[in-house]
Protein backbone atom coordinates (compact mmCIF):
# COMPACT_ATOMS: atom_id res chain seq x y z
CA UNK A 1 0.00 0.00 0.00
CA UNK A 2 2.85 2.52 0.71
CA UNK A 3 6.91 2.32 -0.81
CA UNK A 4 8.54 2.70 2.29
CA UNK A 5 7.28 0.25 4.94
CA UNK A 6 9.91 0.38 7.20
CA UNK A 7 8.92 4.42 7.81
CA UNK A 8 5.83 3.55 9.38
CA UNK A 9 4.59 1.45 12.17
CA UNK A 10 2.90 -1.71 11.24
CA UNK A 11 0.07 -1.36 13.18
CA UNK A 12 -2.96 -1.75 10.87
CA UNK A 13 -6.55 -1.68 12.09
CA UNK A 14 -8.53 -5.75 11.48
CA UNK A 15 -11.04 -4.88 8.88
CA UNK A 16 -14.39 -4.41 9.60
CA UNK A 17 -13.04 -4.31 13.58
CA UNK A 18 -15.53 -1.50 14.22
CA UNK A 19 -18.61 -3.08 12.01
CA UNK A 20 -17.45 -6.41 14.17
CA UNK A 21 -17.44 -5.06 17.71
CA UNK A 22 -20.79 -3.19 17.09
CA UNK A 23 -22.04 -6.72 16.58
CA UNK A 24 -20.57 -8.08 19.42
CA UNK A 25 -21.27 -5.78 21.81
CA UNK A 26 -24.84 -4.36 20.75
CA UNK A 27 -25.37 -8.66 21.06
CA UNK A 28 -23.51 -8.68 24.33
CA UNK A 29 -25.80 -5.98 25.86
CA UNK A 30 -29.04 -6.28 24.91
CA UNK A 31 -28.02 -9.40 26.58
CA UNK A 32 -27.47 -8.16 29.96
CA UNK A 33 -29.80 -5.06 29.69
CA UNK A 34 -32.83 -6.57 28.50
CA UNK A 35 -33.88 -6.57 25.13
CA UNK A 36 -36.32 -3.55 25.72
CA UNK A 37 -33.30 -1.38 25.92
CA UNK A 38 -31.74 -1.98 22.60
CA UNK A 39 -31.57 2.00 21.47
CA UNK A 40 -29.40 1.86 24.69
CA UNK A 41 -26.97 -0.59 23.85
CA UNK A 42 -27.03 1.03 20.38
CA UNK A 43 -25.73 4.69 22.10
CA UNK A 44 -23.32 2.81 24.21
CA UNK A 45 -21.79 0.97 21.59
CA UNK A 46 -21.82 4.25 19.40
CA UNK A 47 -20.20 6.04 21.85
CA UNK A 48 -17.86 3.68 22.37
CA UNK A 49 -16.86 3.65 18.37
CA UNK A 50 -17.00 7.78 18.04
CA UNK A 51 -14.09 8.13 21.22
CA UNK A 52 -12.00 5.28 19.88
CA UNK A 53 -12.15 7.24 16.69
CA UNK A 54 -11.35 10.10 18.81
CA UNK A 55 -8.56 8.46 20.63
CA UNK A 56 -6.76 6.68 18.02
CA UNK A 57 -6.34 9.94 15.52
CA UNK A 58 -2.11 10.19 15.99
CA UNK A 59 -1.90 5.93 16.40
CA UNK A 60 -3.74 2.47 17.60
CA UNK A 61 -3.59 1.07 21.01
CA UNK A 62 -1.99 -1.93 21.45
CA UNK A 63 -5.03 -3.61 21.71
CA UNK A 64 -8.00 -1.91 19.46
CA UNK A 65 -10.66 -4.49 20.29
CA UNK A 66 -10.24 -4.96 24.12
CA UNK A 67 -9.64 -0.67 23.87
CA UNK A 68 -13.53 -0.60 22.33
CA UNK A 69 -14.42 -3.07 25.01
CA UNK A 70 -13.23 -1.50 27.74
CA UNK A 71 -14.77 1.98 26.33
CA UNK A 72 -18.18 0.38 25.99
CA UNK A 73 -17.74 -1.45 29.05
CA UNK A 74 -17.28 2.23 31.18
CA UNK A 75 -20.12 3.69 29.19
CA UNK A 76 -22.89 0.92 30.03
CA UNK A 77 -22.45 1.58 33.65
CA UNK A 78 -21.93 5.23 33.35
CA UNK A 79 -25.64 4.92 31.65
CA UNK A 80 -26.89 2.08 33.62
CA UNK A 81 -26.32 3.86 37.03
CA UNK A 82 -27.72 7.37 35.32
CA UNK A 83 -30.96 5.99 33.40
CA UNK A 84 -31.27 3.28 37.14
CA UNK A 85 -34.35 5.64 38.60
CA UNK A 86 -36.02 5.67 34.63
CA UNK A 87 -35.79 2.52 33.40
CA UNK A 88 -36.51 -1.22 34.21
CA UNK A 89 -33.44 -3.32 34.21
CA UNK A 90 -32.55 -7.15 35.13
CA UNK A 91 -32.15 -7.68 38.70
CA UNK A 92 -28.42 -8.51 38.57
CA UNK A 93 -28.01 -4.86 37.29
CA UNK A 94 -29.29 -3.22 41.09
CA UNK A 95 -26.30 -3.00 42.81
CA UNK A 96 -22.98 -1.28 42.00
CA UNK A 97 -20.85 -4.41 42.33
CA UNK A 98 -23.27 -6.15 40.85
CA UNK A 99 -23.33 -4.22 37.95
CA UNK A 100 -19.72 -3.91 37.22
CA UNK A 101 -19.49 -7.73 37.56
CA UNK A 102 -22.66 -8.08 35.71
CA UNK A 103 -20.97 -5.97 31.96
CA UNK A 104 -17.94 -7.22 32.98
CA UNK A 105 -19.00 -10.64 32.41
CA UNK A 106 -21.09 -10.24 29.59
CA UNK A 107 -18.54 -8.14 27.29
CA UNK A 108 -15.82 -11.32 28.25
CA UNK A 109 -14.34 -12.70 24.93
CA UNK A 110 -15.98 -16.09 26.60
CA UNK A 111 -19.42 -14.68 26.30
CA UNK A 112 -19.17 -13.31 22.27
CA UNK A 113 -20.36 -16.13 20.62
CA UNK A 114 -23.37 -16.93 22.87
CA UNK A 115 -24.70 -13.53 22.75
CA UNK A 116 -24.74 -13.31 18.86
CA UNK A 117 -26.39 -16.32 18.64
CA UNK A 118 -29.43 -15.43 21.39
CA UNK A 119 -29.70 -12.26 18.74
CA UNK A 120 -29.32 -13.37 15.54
CA UNK A 121 -32.10 -16.11 17.44
CA UNK A 122 -34.30 -13.86 18.38
CA UNK A 123 -34.59 -11.53 15.40
CA UNK A 124 -35.18 -14.44 12.70
CA UNK A 125 -38.48 -14.52 15.00
CA UNK A 126 -41.00 -16.50 12.69
CA UNK A 127 -43.30 -13.75 13.38
CA UNK A 128 -41.37 -11.30 11.40
CA UNK A 129 -41.02 -11.12 7.32
CA UNK A 130 -38.27 -12.24 5.83
CA UNK A 131 -36.80 -8.89 4.96
CA UNK A 132 -37.38 -7.75 8.28
CA UNK A 133 -35.16 -11.14 9.59
CA UNK A 134 -32.25 -9.52 6.55
CA UNK A 135 -32.66 -6.18 8.32
CA UNK A 136 -31.90 -6.99 11.75
CA UNK A 137 -29.36 -9.26 10.72
CA UNK A 138 -27.85 -6.72 8.96
CA UNK A 139 -27.99 -4.23 11.97
CA UNK A 140 -27.15 -5.77 14.66
CA UNK A 141 -24.91 -8.68 13.71
CA UNK A 142 -23.33 -7.39 10.72
CA UNK A 143 -23.00 -3.46 12.65
CA UNK A 144 -24.15 -1.77 8.95
CA UNK A 145 -26.24 1.59 9.57
CA UNK A 146 -29.92 1.96 8.18
CA UNK A 147 -28.58 4.02 5.41
CA UNK A 148 -25.84 1.15 4.22
CA UNK A 149 -28.95 -1.17 4.98
CA UNK A 150 -31.09 0.85 2.45
CA UNK A 151 -28.15 0.98 0.01
CA UNK A 152 -27.63 -2.56 -0.38
CA UNK A 153 -31.46 -3.24 -0.99
CA UNK A 154 -32.13 -0.32 -2.69
CA UNK A 155 -35.03 0.51 -0.24
CA UNK A 156 -35.30 3.88 1.19
CA UNK A 157 -34.12 4.67 5.00
CA UNK A 158 -37.98 5.04 6.21
CA UNK A 159 -38.47 1.50 5.12
CA UNK A 160 -35.31 -0.13 6.74
CA UNK A 161 -36.32 2.26 9.69
CA UNK A 162 -39.99 0.25 9.91
CA UNK A 163 -38.71 -2.95 9.61
CA UNK A 164 -36.25 -1.93 12.89
CA UNK A 165 -38.45 -0.54 14.78
CA UNK A 166 -41.17 -3.57 14.06
CA UNK A 167 -37.96 -5.78 15.11
CA UNK A 168 -37.54 -3.67 18.62
CA UNK A 169 -40.98 -4.24 18.98
CA UNK A 170 -40.60 -7.77 19.00
CA UNK A 171 -37.54 -8.16 21.29
CA UNK A 172 -39.13 -5.62 23.40
CA UNK A 173 -41.36 -8.08 24.27
CA UNK A 174 -39.67 -10.97 25.24
CA UNK A 175 -38.08 -9.50 28.43
CA UNK A 176 -35.05 -11.71 28.47
CA UNK A 177 -32.93 -12.36 25.35
CA UNK A 178 -33.29 -16.41 25.90
CA UNK A 179 -30.28 -18.36 25.29
CA UNK A 180 -30.35 -20.48 22.11
CA UNK A 181 -30.42 -23.66 24.25
CA UNK A 182 -33.64 -22.26 25.65
CA UNK A 183 -35.56 -21.85 22.98
CA UNK A 184 -38.79 -24.27 22.24
CA UNK A 185 -39.16 -23.45 18.53
CA UNK A 186 -35.48 -23.81 17.91
CA UNK A 187 -35.55 -25.60 14.84
CA UNK A 188 -38.27 -23.86 12.90
CA UNK A 189 -36.01 -20.67 13.89
CA UNK A 190 -32.93 -22.11 12.41
CA UNK A 191 -34.92 -22.54 9.35
CA UNK A 192 -35.22 -18.88 9.22
CA UNK A 193 -31.78 -18.02 10.32
CA UNK A 194 -30.58 -20.05 7.76
CA UNK A 195 -32.68 -18.56 5.13
CA UNK A 196 -31.48 -14.94 5.98
CA UNK A 197 -28.10 -15.70 6.08
CA UNK A 198 -28.50 -16.97 2.49
CA UNK A 199 -29.81 -13.28 1.17
CA UNK A 200 -27.04 -11.92 3.62
CA UNK A 201 -24.87 -14.02 1.01
CA UNK A 202 -26.55 -13.44 -2.57
CA UNK A 203 -26.80 -10.00 -1.88
CA UNK A 204 -23.17 -9.70 -1.14
CA UNK A 205 -22.88 -12.14 -4.39
CA UNK A 206 -24.92 -10.77 -6.96
CA UNK A 207 -26.26 -7.86 -4.66
CA UNK A 208 -28.90 -5.57 -6.18
CA UNK A 209 -26.61 -2.53 -5.74
CA UNK A 210 -26.00 -0.89 -9.46
CA UNK A 211 -22.83 0.21 -8.70
CA UNK A 212 -21.35 -1.93 -6.89
CA UNK A 213 -22.98 -5.47 -6.80
CA UNK A 214 -20.25 -8.02 -5.67
CA UNK A 215 -19.40 -6.99 -1.66
CA UNK A 216 -17.55 -9.88 -0.35
CA UNK A 217 -17.67 -8.44 3.16
CA UNK A 218 -21.69 -9.62 3.33
CA UNK A 219 -20.04 -13.33 2.36
CA UNK A 220 -17.24 -13.23 4.72
CA UNK A 221 -20.40 -12.42 7.56
CA UNK A 222 -22.62 -14.92 6.13
CA UNK A 223 -20.08 -17.35 6.55
CA UNK A 224 -18.66 -15.83 9.77
CA UNK A 225 -22.47 -16.48 11.18
CA UNK A 226 -23.06 -19.77 9.93
CA UNK A 227 -20.14 -21.13 11.59
CA UNK A 228 -21.06 -19.52 14.98
CA UNK A 229 -24.04 -22.42 14.78
CA UNK A 230 -21.59 -24.82 13.98
CA UNK A 231 -19.52 -24.04 17.14
CA UNK A 232 -22.75 -24.62 19.29
CA UNK A 233 -23.75 -28.11 19.47
CA UNK A 234 -27.70 -26.97 19.91
CA UNK A 235 -27.24 -25.65 16.56
CA UNK A 236 -24.44 -27.67 14.60
CA UNK A 237 -26.56 -29.81 12.48
CA UNK A 238 -25.95 -31.03 8.96
CA UNK A 239 -28.34 -28.30 6.89
CA UNK A 240 -25.96 -25.64 9.08
CA UNK A 241 -23.09 -27.60 7.12
CA UNK A 242 -24.59 -27.51 3.82
CA UNK A 243 -25.12 -24.16 4.04
CA UNK A 244 -21.66 -23.60 4.90
CA UNK A 245 -20.34 -25.89 1.94
CA UNK A 246 -22.00 -23.68 -0.26
CA UNK A 247 -20.89 -20.05 1.15
CA UNK A 248 -17.54 -21.78 0.84
CA UNK A 249 -17.54 -22.94 -2.83
CA UNK A 250 -19.15 -19.63 -3.72
CA UNK A 251 -17.03 -17.40 -1.99
CA UNK A 252 -13.54 -19.03 -3.33
CA UNK A 253 -14.93 -18.14 -6.70
CA UNK A 254 -15.01 -14.48 -6.17
CA UNK A 255 -12.10 -13.25 -6.80
CA UNK A 256 -13.26 -14.27 -10.52
CA UNK A 257 -16.85 -13.19 -10.78
CA UNK A 258 -15.65 -10.02 -11.95
CA UNK A 259 -12.72 -8.51 -13.68
CA UNK A 260 -10.55 -5.51 -13.75
CA UNK A 261 -13.31 -3.36 -15.43
CA UNK A 262 -15.93 -4.62 -13.15
CA UNK A 263 -17.77 -5.97 -15.73
CA UNK A 264 -19.20 -9.57 -14.93
CA UNK A 265 -17.21 -12.72 -16.19
CA UNK A 266 -19.05 -16.00 -17.16
CA UNK A 267 -18.30 -19.23 -15.79
CA UNK A 268 -16.55 -20.52 -18.88
CA UNK A 269 -14.57 -17.52 -19.04
CA UNK A 270 -12.95 -17.25 -15.27
CA UNK A 271 -9.52 -18.24 -14.61
CA UNK A 272 -10.26 -21.27 -12.14
CA UNK A 273 -6.18 -21.25 -11.32
CA UNK A 274 -7.30 -17.48 -9.38
CA UNK A 275 -10.38 -19.84 -7.70
CA UNK A 276 -9.69 -20.17 -3.58
CA UNK A 277 -8.17 -23.62 -3.13
CA UNK A 278 -8.35 -23.51 0.39
CA UNK A 279 -11.89 -21.98 0.62
CA UNK A 280 -12.72 -25.10 -1.85
CA UNK A 281 -10.99 -27.53 0.85
CA UNK A 282 -13.36 -26.00 3.64
CA UNK A 283 -16.18 -26.38 1.63
CA UNK A 284 -15.39 -29.99 1.16
CA UNK A 285 -14.92 -30.38 4.87
CA UNK A 286 -18.35 -29.21 5.00
CA UNK A 287 -20.13 -31.26 2.84
CA UNK A 288 -18.33 -34.06 4.70
CA UNK A 289 -19.96 -33.32 7.69
CA UNK A 290 -23.58 -32.31 6.40
CA UNK A 291 -23.29 -35.55 5.13
CA UNK A 292 -24.43 -37.27 8.22
CA UNK A 293 -28.30 -36.38 8.61
CA UNK A 294 -31.35 -38.30 6.64
CA UNK A 295 -33.01 -35.25 5.53
CA UNK A 296 -31.40 -33.97 2.25
CA UNK A 297 -32.00 -30.01 2.41
CA UNK A 298 -32.04 -27.13 -0.28
CA UNK A 299 -28.85 -26.14 1.12
CA UNK A 300 -27.52 -29.97 0.39
CA UNK A 301 -28.40 -29.63 -3.13
CA UNK A 302 -27.37 -26.43 -3.64
CA UNK A 303 -23.84 -26.82 -2.05
CA UNK A 304 -24.11 -29.98 -4.31
CA UNK A 305 -24.30 -28.01 -7.36
CA UNK A 306 -21.63 -25.73 -6.36
CA UNK A 307 -19.30 -28.12 -5.43
CA UNK A 308 -18.90 -29.64 -8.61
CA UNK A 309 -18.29 -26.16 -10.27
CA UNK A 310 -16.07 -25.61 -7.52
CA UNK A 311 -14.15 -28.85 -8.07
CA UNK A 312 -14.15 -29.09 -11.61
CA UNK A 313 -10.74 -28.73 -13.86
CA UNK A 314 -13.04 -27.07 -16.61
CA UNK A 315 -16.57 -26.33 -17.80
CA UNK A 316 -16.63 -28.77 -20.12
CA UNK A 317 -15.23 -31.26 -17.33
CA UNK A 318 -17.65 -30.97 -15.21
CA UNK A 319 -19.62 -33.74 -13.97
CA UNK A 320 -23.21 -32.07 -15.56
CA UNK A 321 -24.88 -35.28 -14.87
CA UNK A 322 -25.15 -34.78 -11.42
CA UNK A 323 -25.39 -30.72 -11.90
CA UNK A 324 -28.62 -32.33 -13.64
CA UNK A 325 -29.93 -34.49 -10.68
CA UNK A 326 -29.24 -32.13 -8.32
CA UNK A 327 -31.69 -29.56 -9.88
CA UNK A 328 -34.25 -32.23 -10.68
CA UNK A 329 -34.23 -32.66 -6.84
CA UNK A 330 -34.47 -29.48 -6.27
CA UNK A 331 -37.09 -28.57 -8.36
CA UNK A 332 -39.28 -31.22 -6.72
CA UNK A 333 -38.84 -29.73 -3.63
CA UNK A 334 -39.05 -25.97 -3.94
CA UNK A 335 -40.30 -24.85 -7.85
CA UNK A 336 -39.07 -22.21 -8.75
CA UNK A 337 -38.19 -20.60 -12.29
CA UNK A 338 -34.48 -19.30 -11.30
CA UNK A 339 -34.05 -22.81 -10.29
CA UNK A 340 -35.64 -24.29 -13.85
CA UNK A 341 -33.73 -21.71 -15.56
CA UNK A 342 -30.57 -23.36 -14.83
CA UNK A 343 -31.81 -26.65 -14.76
CA UNK A 344 -32.01 -25.78 -18.51
CA UNK A 345 -28.50 -24.53 -18.91
CA UNK A 346 -26.94 -27.54 -16.91
CA UNK A 347 -29.10 -29.64 -20.15
CA UNK A 348 -27.98 -27.87 -22.45
CA UNK A 349 -24.54 -29.12 -21.31
CA UNK A 350 -25.40 -32.73 -20.75
CA UNK A 351 -27.54 -33.63 -23.89
CA UNK A 352 -26.79 -30.75 -26.31
CA UNK A 353 -27.61 -27.20 -26.70
CA UNK A 354 -30.95 -27.87 -28.78
CA UNK A 355 -32.12 -29.60 -26.00
CA UNK A 356 -31.51 -26.63 -23.31
CA UNK A 357 -32.98 -24.37 -25.66
CA UNK A 358 -36.35 -26.28 -25.78
CA UNK A 359 -36.59 -25.87 -22.10
CA UNK A 360 -35.71 -22.31 -21.58
CA UNK A 361 -38.22 -21.66 -24.41
CA UNK A 362 -41.00 -23.48 -22.30
CA UNK A 363 -39.85 -21.18 -19.61
CA UNK A 364 -41.01 -17.87 -21.46
CA UNK A 365 -44.50 -17.69 -19.52
CA UNK A 366 -42.97 -17.24 -16.32
CA UNK A 367 -43.51 -14.29 -15.42
CA UNK A 368 -40.50 -13.70 -12.92
CA UNK A 369 -38.11 -14.75 -15.45
CA UNK A 370 -39.69 -12.66 -18.31
CA UNK A 371 -38.12 -9.48 -16.49
CA UNK A 372 -35.41 -11.54 -15.18
CA UNK A 373 -32.45 -10.21 -17.62
CA UNK A 374 -30.21 -13.81 -17.18
CA UNK A 375 -33.22 -15.66 -18.24
CA UNK A 376 -32.64 -13.56 -21.81
CA UNK A 377 -28.82 -13.88 -21.63
CA UNK A 378 -29.25 -17.38 -21.55
CA UNK A 379 -31.33 -17.85 -24.19
CA UNK A 380 -29.34 -15.28 -26.17
CA UNK A 381 -26.00 -18.13 -25.31
CA UNK A 382 -27.56 -20.87 -26.87
CA UNK A 383 -28.98 -19.20 -30.23
CA UNK A 384 -25.14 -17.97 -30.63
CA UNK A 385 -23.80 -21.42 -29.47
CA UNK A 386 -26.48 -22.40 -32.06
CA UNK A 387 -25.28 -20.23 -34.55
CA UNK A 388 -28.10 -17.87 -34.36
CA UNK A 389 -26.23 -14.93 -33.86
CA UNK A 390 -28.84 -12.51 -35.30
CA UNK A 391 -31.42 -14.06 -32.51
CA UNK A 392 -28.95 -13.73 -29.82
CA UNK A 393 -28.13 -10.09 -30.68
CA UNK A 394 -32.20 -9.70 -30.16
CA UNK A 395 -32.06 -11.57 -26.95
CA UNK A 396 -28.35 -9.88 -25.51
CA UNK A 397 -30.36 -6.59 -26.30
CA UNK A 398 -33.53 -7.65 -24.24
CA UNK A 399 -31.06 -8.40 -21.44
CA UNK A 400 -29.29 -5.38 -21.45
CA UNK A 401 -32.79 -3.73 -21.04
CA UNK A 402 -33.55 -4.95 -18.03
CA UNK A 403 -29.53 -4.83 -16.47
CA UNK A 404 -29.81 -3.98 -13.35
CA UNK A 405 -25.84 -3.17 -12.67
CA UNK A 406 -23.44 -1.44 -15.22
CA UNK A 407 -21.54 -4.85 -14.93
CA UNK A 408 -24.20 -6.95 -15.76
CA UNK A 409 -25.14 -4.68 -18.95
CA UNK A 410 -21.41 -4.43 -19.81
CA UNK A 411 -21.44 -8.20 -20.22
CA UNK A 412 -24.25 -8.27 -22.09
CA UNK A 413 -22.74 -5.70 -24.20
CA UNK A 414 -19.99 -7.31 -24.49
CA UNK A 415 -21.18 -10.70 -26.41
CA UNK A 416 -22.72 -8.84 -28.55
CA UNK A 417 -19.38 -7.51 -29.55
CA UNK A 418 -18.28 -11.14 -30.19
CA UNK A 419 -21.38 -11.83 -32.02
CA UNK A 420 -20.50 -12.48 -36.04
CA UNK A 421 -23.67 -10.22 -37.75
CA UNK A 422 -22.93 -9.23 -41.29
CA UNK B 1 10.39 33.99 7.87
CA UNK B 2 8.82 34.83 4.69
CA UNK B 3 12.19 33.98 2.37
CA UNK B 4 12.92 30.29 2.35
CA UNK B 5 16.48 29.47 2.54
CA UNK B 6 18.05 25.95 1.65
CA UNK B 7 16.80 23.02 3.56
CA UNK B 8 19.85 22.89 6.01
CA UNK B 9 19.69 26.14 7.13
CA UNK B 10 15.70 26.61 6.84
CA UNK B 11 14.61 28.41 10.31
CA UNK B 12 12.38 26.32 11.94
CA UNK B 13 9.20 27.17 14.13
CA UNK B 14 6.75 25.91 16.71
CA UNK B 15 2.78 25.90 15.18
CA UNK B 16 -0.13 24.33 17.24
CA UNK B 17 -3.21 22.79 14.93
CA UNK B 18 -6.63 23.16 16.73
CA UNK B 19 -8.88 20.85 15.76
CA UNK B 20 -12.81 21.49 15.39
CA UNK B 21 -15.56 19.31 15.20
CA UNK B 22 -15.53 17.10 12.27
CA UNK B 23 -16.87 13.69 12.82
CA UNK B 24 -17.55 13.95 16.58
CA UNK B 25 -20.04 16.16 15.56
CA UNK B 26 -21.93 13.92 13.14
CA UNK B 27 -24.15 11.32 15.09
CA UNK B 28 -25.15 9.44 12.16
CA UNK B 29 -21.73 7.96 11.27
CA UNK B 30 -22.25 3.68 10.72
CA UNK B 31 -19.31 2.08 12.44
CA UNK B 32 -17.66 1.09 9.00
CA UNK B 33 -17.58 5.27 8.11
CA UNK B 34 -15.84 5.55 11.58
CA UNK B 35 -13.17 3.35 11.21
CA UNK B 36 -12.44 4.52 7.55
CA UNK B 37 -12.39 8.15 9.08
CA UNK B 38 -9.62 7.02 11.66
CA UNK B 39 -7.56 5.03 9.50
CA UNK B 40 -7.18 7.94 7.44
CA UNK B 41 -6.37 10.48 10.15
CA UNK B 42 -3.52 8.06 11.73
CA UNK B 43 -2.36 7.30 8.15
CA UNK B 44 -2.09 11.35 7.81
CA UNK B 45 -0.19 11.87 11.71
CA UNK B 46 2.18 8.63 10.70
CA UNK B 47 2.77 10.10 7.47
CA UNK B 48 3.79 13.77 8.65
CA UNK B 49 6.03 11.61 11.42
CA UNK B 50 7.88 9.91 8.30
CA UNK B 51 8.46 13.22 7.09
CA UNK B 52 10.26 14.81 10.42
CA UNK B 53 7.14 15.96 11.75
CA UNK B 54 7.05 13.99 14.88
CA UNK B 55 3.87 15.46 16.22
CA UNK B 56 2.86 15.44 19.87
CA UNK B 57 -0.89 14.92 19.20
CA UNK B 58 -3.78 15.23 21.88
CA UNK B 59 -6.95 13.82 22.10
CA UNK B 60 -10.06 15.73 24.28
CA UNK B 61 -12.35 13.68 25.47
CA UNK B 62 -16.10 15.49 26.09
CA UNK B 63 -17.47 16.97 28.12
CA UNK B 64 -15.00 17.61 30.91
CA UNK B 65 -16.17 21.03 32.98
CA UNK B 66 -15.69 24.98 32.50
CA UNK B 67 -13.79 26.83 35.12
CA UNK B 68 -14.88 30.76 35.15
CA UNK B 69 -13.01 31.59 38.57
CA UNK B 70 -12.74 29.62 41.92
CA UNK B 71 -16.23 29.27 42.42
CA UNK B 72 -17.73 28.54 39.21
CA UNK B 73 -17.51 25.26 37.61
CA UNK B 74 -19.71 24.15 35.28
CA UNK B 75 -20.17 20.63 33.03
CA UNK B 76 -18.66 20.43 29.69
CA UNK B 77 -17.85 23.12 27.62
CA UNK B 78 -21.10 23.42 25.80
CA UNK B 79 -19.94 24.54 21.90
CA UNK B 80 -22.01 24.08 19.04
CA UNK B 81 -20.63 20.64 18.60
CA UNK B 82 -19.28 22.22 15.03
CA UNK B 83 -17.24 24.54 17.02
CA UNK B 84 -16.07 22.21 19.78
CA UNK B 85 -12.62 21.78 20.53
CA UNK B 86 -11.40 17.82 20.41
CA UNK B 87 -8.08 17.50 19.73
CA UNK B 88 -4.63 19.58 19.00
CA UNK B 89 -1.10 18.87 17.67
CA UNK B 90 2.39 20.69 18.13
CA UNK B 91 4.75 20.34 15.37
CA UNK B 92 7.57 22.52 13.78
CA UNK B 93 7.28 24.07 10.28
CA UNK B 94 9.26 26.51 8.00
CA UNK B 95 6.43 29.13 8.17
CA UNK B 96 3.07 29.52 8.54
CA UNK B 97 2.68 28.97 5.03
CA UNK B 98 4.33 25.70 5.42
CA UNK B 99 2.04 24.90 8.97
CA UNK B 100 -1.11 25.74 6.40
CA UNK B 101 -0.06 23.40 3.66
CA UNK B 102 -0.08 20.28 6.66
CA UNK B 103 -2.97 21.44 7.86
CA UNK B 104 -4.35 21.21 4.31
CA UNK B 105 -4.29 17.49 4.39
CA UNK B 106 -5.99 17.13 7.63
CA UNK B 107 -8.63 14.60 6.93
CA UNK B 108 -11.26 16.06 9.56
CA UNK B 109 -13.04 17.92 6.51
CA UNK B 110 -14.53 14.99 5.22
CA UNK B 111 -17.50 15.59 8.13
CA UNK B 112 -16.95 19.41 8.31
CA UNK B 113 -14.37 19.80 10.70
CA UNK B 114 -12.09 22.89 11.21
CA UNK B 115 -8.83 23.41 12.15
CA UNK B 116 -7.02 26.44 13.29
CA UNK B 117 -3.29 26.68 12.49
CA UNK B 118 -1.34 28.89 15.61
CA UNK B 119 2.70 29.98 15.73
CA UNK B 120 3.70 29.19 19.50
CA UNK B 121 6.04 31.86 20.78
CA UNK B 122 9.22 30.70 21.80
CA UNK B 123 10.34 31.95 24.67
CA UNK B 124 13.68 29.77 24.92
CA UNK B 125 15.23 32.93 23.29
Amino acid sequence: MNDEPEALPSAELVEDLFRREYAHLVSALVRVLGPSNVPLAEDVVHDALVSAMQAWRFGLPRDPKAWIIRAAHNRAIDIVRREQRHRSFLPELATTTALTDTIEAALAPEAEAAGQMAMMFAVCDPGLSRETHVTLVLRWLCGLSPKEIGQAFLVDTQTIDRRLHRGRGHLHALGRLPDVDDLPDLDVRRGSVLRSLYLLFNEGYHGSNPQDPVRPFLCDDALRLTELMLDARATAHPDVHALAALFCFGAARLPTRMDAQGVFVPLEDQDRRRWDRAGIERGLIHLGHAATGDRMSRWHLEAGIACEHAIAPSLQETDWDRIVGFYQLLAEQSPNPVVALNRALALAERDGVAEGRRELIALAHEPKLSRYPFYWAARADLERRGGRHERAREHYRHAISLARSTAERAAFERRIEGLKIS
Amino acid sequence: MSEPVGEDQAPRSTFMLIFRGGAVSRPDLSPSELQAHVEKWYRWSEELAGRGRRNAGTTLDAPGATVRGRDLVTDGPYAESKDLVTGSMIFEAASLEDAIEVARGCPTYEFGGSVEVRPVQDYRI
